[in-house]
């Protein structure tokens, strides 16, 4: 599975020159399955720099959104293939009983916030709940559970058909309430969606010291993503959802903090992965172990 | 053991912060958690005490009617309030594990989420209270 960030930064896009390294476009991130197919985890702002090239390349489209907050969806008014009639794109994301997922979003794709209407999209254009239950795209088995954020939100763990798991929470608040080094597995938000991934993609938007001025805003700090990781017993981690106050040099330094307290969790060097704008990984499932000799 | 339902998750955190006593059941009515404030009425932390079935919490702490019988298990709020999927409503005694018996009032909400009826919340509300 190969993975490119089109956007790590949460809340709000933050550009500027201080910012160039990491990126400024909110979340995006695209995964290319090993067959070939391809999906679109959220539409942040970073769909722009995603869609300029994509329609071409594939006529069908799925994007999974995690939520409705504007830094997850403001790039979907700006994603060419939806201007192109040959597109065919499905959206999927998290029901709510106050209206359908076409609705809220079309709230976002109406006057007087935007120019045209859903309508008005030349593309064939679908909206659907994610399944309650696993479901197949692409090739991929995906699975969508609710997290622990403001409003309606979900995660998402994607297993490709050569076993390679992917698990997406861009922004989750799992110690809330809860102490997480002690609190039973079975009570932490995300870890049916998180466990034994061979990346775990994470909100990390807040310092242990920023953190106590944000609680229950639906965001981690460093040693609750940290620690969750562990507890997940993620294989490789990619803190995501910078705060748009966090500039590069503040970024290197938080990712030298990040290092040194996973290895005082026991975690291994390289697992960790500050995410950046364009940045590439190819992810894999573990080789099975060699059979016994005489097996 | 698979990860609880969000919306238990959620209560869970909701009630450890609260210093009313409150529990959290889950749809069949089994203890699977009760705060601090619930763990200094019945004189045992829920790390003590554990995951219980209901027939199982019902002996060991009541609750009893006010002629000192053991109220049965389907007259109980919390059981009403998880069969009809509404709050219930009752006041009974207890019994700590030291034997000091308290008078409550108690309040069982269902917990609905969106794929059915996950659990309940029961607040006590002590009333009286007499030593052992």
């Amino acid at each position: 599975m190969k993975v490119k960030v089109w956007g790590a930064r949460g809340s709000v896009p933050a550009p500027g020159p201080e910012m160039n390294r990491y990126g400024g476009n909110t979340s995006c991130v695209e995964l290319e399955l090993c067959g070939g197919s391809t999906l679109i985890l959220d539409a942040g702002t970073g769909i722009r720099g995603l869609g300029v090239g994509f329609a071409a390349k594939l006529p069908t489209i799925n994007i999974l959104l995690t939520h409705l907050h504007l830094d997850h969806i403001q790039g979907l008014m700006f994603f060419a293939p939806c201007f192109r009639s040959e597109s065919s794109i499905t959206i999927w994301g998290p029901s709510s009983p106050e209206a359908s997922l076409a609705a809220r979003i079309g709230r976002y794709i109406s006057a007087p916030l935007s120019p045209v209407e859903v309508r008005e999209l030349p593309c064939d254009v679908s909206f659907l709940d994610t399944p309650a239950t696993e479901w197949e795209l692409g090739g991929a088995r995906i699975r969508a559970e609710s997290v622990t954020h403001r409003g309606p939100t979900l995660g998402y763990r994607i297993t490709d058909s050569d076993g390679t798991t992917l698990t997406y929470i861009s922004d989750h608040e799992p110690g809330l309430g809860a102490p997480l080094e002690e609190i039973g597995q079975e009570w932490i938000s995300g870890y049916d969606l998180a466990r034994s991934a061979d990346l775990l993609i994470h909100d990390c938007q807040y310092t242990d010291e920023e953190y106590p001025d944000h609680v229950g805003w639906g965001h981690s700090r460093l040693s609750d993503t940290l620690t969750f990781a562990r507890r997940t017993d993620a294989r490789r981690v990619m803190l995501f959802h910078h705060d748009p106050l966090h500039t590069d040099d503040f970024l290197d330094t938080f990712l030298d903090t990040a290092n040194g307290r996973w290895r005082a969790l026991g975690g291994e060097p390289g697992q960790l992965t500050m995410a950046s704008e364009r940045l590439e990984l190819e992810v894999s499932a573990p080789a099975p172990a060699p059979a016994p000799a005489g097996a | 053991m698979d990860q609880r339902p969000l919306e238990l998750i959620l209560a869970r955190n909701f009630l450890t912060g609260l210093s009313t006593p409150a529990f959290l059941v889950d749809e069949g009515g089994s203890i699977i958690f009760y705060n601090e404030a619930a763990g200094d009425l019945l004189a045992i932390s829920f790390e003590e005490f554990g995951q219980k079935p209901a027939e199982e919490w019902s002996g060991a702490i009541g609750p009893f009617g006010a002629d000192g019988k053991p109220i049965p298990i389907e007259e109980l709020p919390t059981t009403q309030a998880l069969r009809a999927g509404r709050p219930a409503h009752g006041n009974f005694r207890i019994r700590s594990l030291k034997g000091d018996e308290h008078d409550i009032e108690s309040t069982a909400l269902p917990i609905v989420a969106e794929g059915g009826q996950e659990g309940g919340m029961i607040f006590f509300w002590p009333t009286a209270g007499r030593g052992a």
